[in-house]
């Protein structure tokens, strides 16, 4: 098994960084984009099989990813039915690269400085060990956050995502005050972004583009997930800290690895942040034994301003 | 004179400065990747990055030629052009199916428009395919999965191939068994017995099996799926998300806080109500009276 | 007493509280609070135009003294149901000069608490949200009610026992002028005094005293809940809304202190408002500033008893950290220093009570800001991977700006409805020198059939006499 981790760490890390990398060449393949999912254009195209047939596919299929259709508001607010997001963070394994933060800011256009994912140094007791924590909303089963948004603007899907609708958030901020993890921020001024993104159209899934005024939070990228792929920070990671999956599915991957999700809380005893609060985080962390590297090697990443705080 | 001179040093300084900074070179990357689907659908899949020093980037909108085996007119794939993640998708034409079935290795190349003389890309594959079947023994099931490969004009057996073999699951794939990844023997088969038990699936318990070649240097990526009803049928009750619950919608109020929500507004706005109603009675008096 | 003796006495007193034009004082007062006001509208253009940065809130101080002003409001407005609704509930007679003060304060602060909540919220323009969209399960949404409910209940207990005075500002129009002439008609010409008009007022004000006293408590303890209700250290106390309420009680009481001193100055209403008030609020005063330190002594030693991990940071801020100065003088100055002053008889005199006063609201307001910030600043999980301006909060003038405008604007109000309006009530005042004159002169308390008659009823005695 120790091998097999060596070789896949491997793997990963002298592969490109990006999406592609902690993949491999999953993204493409068709039963990856649920057939249901896809936005269908009606024309079809012809091509050579492997045998030398001639079949046809949808057009939709000539690009890498297929797109998905715009949904409408009352869609985004149920969710998908039927799965039941999980995320399972490997404590043992970070390294404090923050390329989930990178990523993850990049993609979202989050306002420089802030950022929807934080690693934090963490130590738990005076005499026990130093390890690196990356927190992300954590989508809580029983959200405080959402109990006490007066406009409806942040909710709760079925499929256990907590989603904003920043059409319709009010800036009270009053899920910020209500976070115990301080998981959220604030859009305190217009974030800045190219201006072919700022004028898209905006949906509660892709959290794009960000509105003034409105509060921010991981969203466990539910268009990323629509159309077959992981979200941005588990395939940003080189090290496969980030498991993503569907509960009802049983299973959890980093792209390159899948693991029964069950199975691997068992074994290695992931636990939840703050479980006494009564928050049901949807996710789970695995505790840093069997260290991948020492706590000193995430030291060089950390703002120097954080040092002293634990 | 001694002006001139400090300024001089200046420049050459700034000079080595410069020089130093050119020395981080950029370097663009084109990669070609080939596909197969369920021994049928086939395709490719252009990438494009720039790569300076740790940080790599994706190059949209650059638009490449496709070609079979050498780079001619007849022998065109396609032309196509990156998307937002630098990657581009190309299916085979049915124009070439003569070429295609002429040989058993092709070469697939990319190049830049403008110029021709130098392959931005190639990639080599040797026609294969891939398919699955499943065994339901007394006590176990397994899975097999046998790799051909066609060599001359017949296909025969690749060994050494090393694929995973698992259950389909979201984002990734489940390994059946114990092993991350499993290889074909000489005979170009590999049986993998399903250890995981109880794994839920859909909602009729059927589960989707799966074995997938990445990125071999012979064949290139292979895949291949199969639903059996090997699952556990899951319903997907969400009585949980209907349920009147403090963090749920407007609509989905608790009774006790609605009760007492209207009860108390009811009571004390009907009073206020009653109290208008005195004011304007004081005003009919008032008018009455006078 | 004869009737020409209470026909004079009720003149004086009426042109004594009849509300007077501005002296240079009152202008140069009225000047310096649009001034600010103006200041404080602009500060907020500023805002709308490019955002809460304007402020010095960031992520982690996501509340700062917009949200510590709007507490500050609801509390002081809570006076109202004190003063006027508790004391007359209660039949304490002396508190009935002040009535309309405490009224007055009550509507203004409540008006501002709303305005100030709106400059806070990131998207103003989405307001209907809230009633569109609204969730009943939301605290927010819960103190919107309240607040809306109480304001009119306010505004009704302003208006009923107004309607009396609105007769006898009407019959001096040479004193008011024609603007203000017309719009004392459209509030009240329909009242003409008789004794089913009067009825009907009496029973509604008694409605109102006892309606708002709920009403009353509740603004107050469902504005707690908007801390109460979270997990953070500091708010996560099962207390808050008691202690929410004394507070409130306290503040109010030293607002009302503090605007009786400065309109018996100004107005110079020596003898409504005698020594013999202070010598009243300041026992009131000293009972709900003890009350109130008993609150502040469960709500942060017992926490400091335990020092849980998650109030261990909080608390030391607090006790001995960067609010440390903030805390002490909130508590010292805020409580304990009006309290001493308050024991003694010779505090409770109008100036050592107005001083009292002042220290207690800006004690109050310093204590709302250390209920809303600190707590804030100190997180469950650590503030890392933040820019280090999160880490600390100190407003911008924008918000100094919008604060103090929206403070002004109170006093603003105030100060108008004290021009326009008799700032103690003519008529109840009249009724009530009259029966004291007649208790006086007749040695026992005669029964009269209606509380307030303009004319008083003569006992059979008085009428064998005129006859």
């Amino acid at each position: 098994m120790e091998n097999n981790n060596t070789s896949r760490r491997e793997f990963l890390l002298t592969g490109l960084l990006g999406s592609v990398a902690a993949t491999g060449c999953g993204d493409d393949s068709s039963p990856f984009t649920p057939k249901d999912e896809v936005a269908l254009t009606g024309e079809k195209v012809k091509l050579l099989s492997v045998n030398g047939e001639v079949i046809e596919v949808d057009k939709a299929y000539l690009k890498p990813v297929p797109d998905i259709p715009h949904l409408p508001n009352s869609e985004e607010r149920k969710g998908m039915p039927g799965k039941k997001f999980v995320m399972v963070i490997d404590l043992s394994r970070c390294k404090n690269l923050k390329k989930c933060q990178e990523a993850c800011n990049h993609m979202h256009y989050v306002n420089p400085g802030q950022s929807w994912v934080k690693v934090y140094s963490m130590q738990d007791a005076e005499e026990s060990a130093p390890y690196w924590q990356p927190t992300i909303c954590l989508h809580c089963d029983e959200p405080p956050c959402v109990k006490v948004c007066p406009v409806d603007a942040t909710f709760k899907r079925q499929d256990g995502i907590v989603s904003i609708d920043s059409d319709r958030c009010v800036g009270c901020r009053f899920c910020m005050a209500a976070c115990p993890y301080s998981t959220r921020v604030f859009n305190w001024e217009t974030p800045a972004m190219p201006v072919e993104v700022a004028s898209q159209h905006y949906s509660c899934e892709s959290s794009v583009p960000q509105k003034k005024g409105t509060v921010g939070k991981c969203d466990f990228c539910p268009d990323m997930v629509r159309k077959g792929q992981l979200p941005h920070c588990v395939s940003a990671c080189p090290n496969g800290v980030f498991m993503f999956g569907d509960m009802n599915e049983d299973s959890v991957t980093n792209g390159a690895e899948t693991f029964r999700f069950s199975e691997l809380i068992k074994d290695k005893a992931g636990y939840r942040l703050m479980e006494d609060l009564g928050t049901k985080p949807s996710v789970y962390y695995l505790p840093p034994v069997n260290r991948n590297f020492p706590y000193e090697s995430g030291l060089e990443n950390q703002d120097p301003a954080d040092q002293h705080h634990h | 004179m001694k002006n001139n001179f400090s300024f001089l040093i200046l420049f050459l300084l700034v000079q080595q400065v410069i020089a130093q900074k050119d020395s981080v070179v950029s370097k663009e990357i084109v990669s070609l990747k080939y596909y197969n689907e369920n021994a049928s659908m086939q395709y490719l899949v252009l990438e494009n990055k720039l790569k300076t020093g740790k940080k790599t980037e994706p190059l949209r909108n650059k638009t490449f030629q496709l070609f079979l085996d050498s780079i001619a007119a007849p022998n065109k794939i396609g032309s196509v052009t990156t998307d937002n993640d630098g990657k581009a998708k190309s299916f085979l034409p049915p124009a070439l199916k003569g070429s295609w079935e002429a040989s058993a290795q092709h070469k697939f190349l990319a190049v830049a428009p403008g110029k021709e003389d130098e392959t931005a890309a190639e990639l080599e594959i040797i026609k294969a395919k891939i398919n699955i079947d499943t065994l339901a023994g007394a006590e176990a099931r397994s899975i097999v999965v046998q790799v051909m490969k066609y060599e001359n004009t017949e296909w025969t057996p690749a060994s050494d191939v090393e694929m995973k073999v698992g259950v389909q699951r979201l984002g990734g794939v489940l390994s059946a068994g114990d092993e991350e990844t499993y290889t074909t023997d000489s005979s170009g088969a590999v049986t993998v017995e399903l250890t995981k038990d109880s794994l839920p699936g859909d909602q009729q318990g059927n589960i989707v099996l799966v074995a997938k070649v990445e990125d071999n240097d012979l064949y290139g990526s292979l895949f291949v799926e199969k639903a059996v009803p090997w699952g556990i049928a899951i319903k997907s009750g969400n009585n949980f998300f209907d349920q009147r619950k403090l963090w749920a919608t407007n609509f989905r109020t608790p009774l006790w806080l609605l009760f007492m929500a209207y009860s108390i507004v009811i009571g004390v706005w009907g009073t206020i109500i009653y109290l208008v109603l005195q004011i304007i009675r004081i005003k009919k008096i008032g008018t009455a009276s006078s | 007493m004869l009737v020409e003796n209470a026909t004079s006495l009720s003149e004086q007193i009426t042109q004594d509280l009849l509300p007077k034009k501005f002296g240079r004082r009152g202008m140069i007062w009225t000047a310096v609070l649009i001034l600010f006001c103006i200041i404080g509208a602009y500060a907020y253009y500023r805002q709308l135009r490019y955002g809460l940065v304007v402020t010095n809130m960031r992520d982690y101080a996501s509340w700062g003294i917009y949200i510590s002003n709007f507490i500050f409001f609801v509390a002081i407005s809570l006076v109202g149901s004190l003063i006027t609704a508790i004391f007359r509930l209660t039949d304490v007679k002396w508190a009935t000069p002040l009535t309309r003060i405490a009224e007055i304060i009550a509507v203004s602060a409540i008006v501002f608490a709303s305005l100030i909540i709106i400059v806070d919220m990131g998207r103003p323009e989405r307001l209907l949200n809230l009633f569109v969209y609204g969730r009943i399960q939301s605290p927010i949404m819960w103190d919107v009610i309240v607040i809306g409910t109480y304001f009119i209940i306010s505004l009704l207990l302003l208006y009923f026992p107004l309607l009396p005075d609105l007769k006898i500002l009407i019959h001096f129009k040479e004193k008011s002028g024609k603007a203000l002439n017309k719009l004392y008609r459209f509030q009240g010409s329909f009242w003409r005094g008789t004794a089913e008009q009067f009825k009907i007022t009496n029973r509604s004000i008694r409605i109102l005293c006892i309606a708002i006293v709920p009403v009353a408590f509740s603004i107050h303890t469902v504005t707690s809940w908007l801390f109460a209700t979270t997990y953070r250290p500091g708010w996560d106390s099962t207390n808050f809304g008691a202690y929410f309420i004394s507070g409130a009680f306290l503040v109010g009481a030293g607002g009302v202190v503090v605007a009786m001193y400065v309109f018996r100055k100004y107005y110079v209403l020596e003898k409504y408002i005698t020594v013999k008030h202070f010598e009243h609020m300041g026992k009131v005063v000293v009972m709900l500033a003890l009350l109130y330190l008993y609150f502040n002594i469960n709500e942060y030693m017992i926490p400091a008893f335990k020092m849980k991990k998650t109030e261990q940071a909080h608390l030391s801020g607090l006790f001995t950290g960067e609010f440390a100065i903030l805390f002490w003088f909130a508590i010292v100055a805020g409580m304990i220093v009006p309290i001493i002053i308050m024991l003694f008889k010779r505090g409770r005199k109008p100036l050592p009570m107005f001083i009292a006063g002042i220290m207690i609201v800006v004690g109050a307001w310093f204590k709302r800001y250390l209920i809303v910030t600190p707590t804030l600043l100190h997180p469950i999980l650590p503030m890392q991977d933040v820019p280090a301006s999160y880490h600390h909060y100190f407003p911008s003038w924008e918000e100094w700006a919008i604060a103090i405008g929206s403070l002004s604007g109170a006093l603003l109000i105030i100060t108008f409805f004290a021009r326009i309006y008799p700032i103690i009530p003519i008529q109840e005042t009249i009724t009530e020198k009259l029966e004291e004159s007649e208790e006086m002169t007749h040695g026992k308390a005669y029964q009269r059939e209606s509380e307030y008659y303009e004319k008083p009823v003569l006992t059979p005695k008085e009428q064998a006499h005129e006859k």
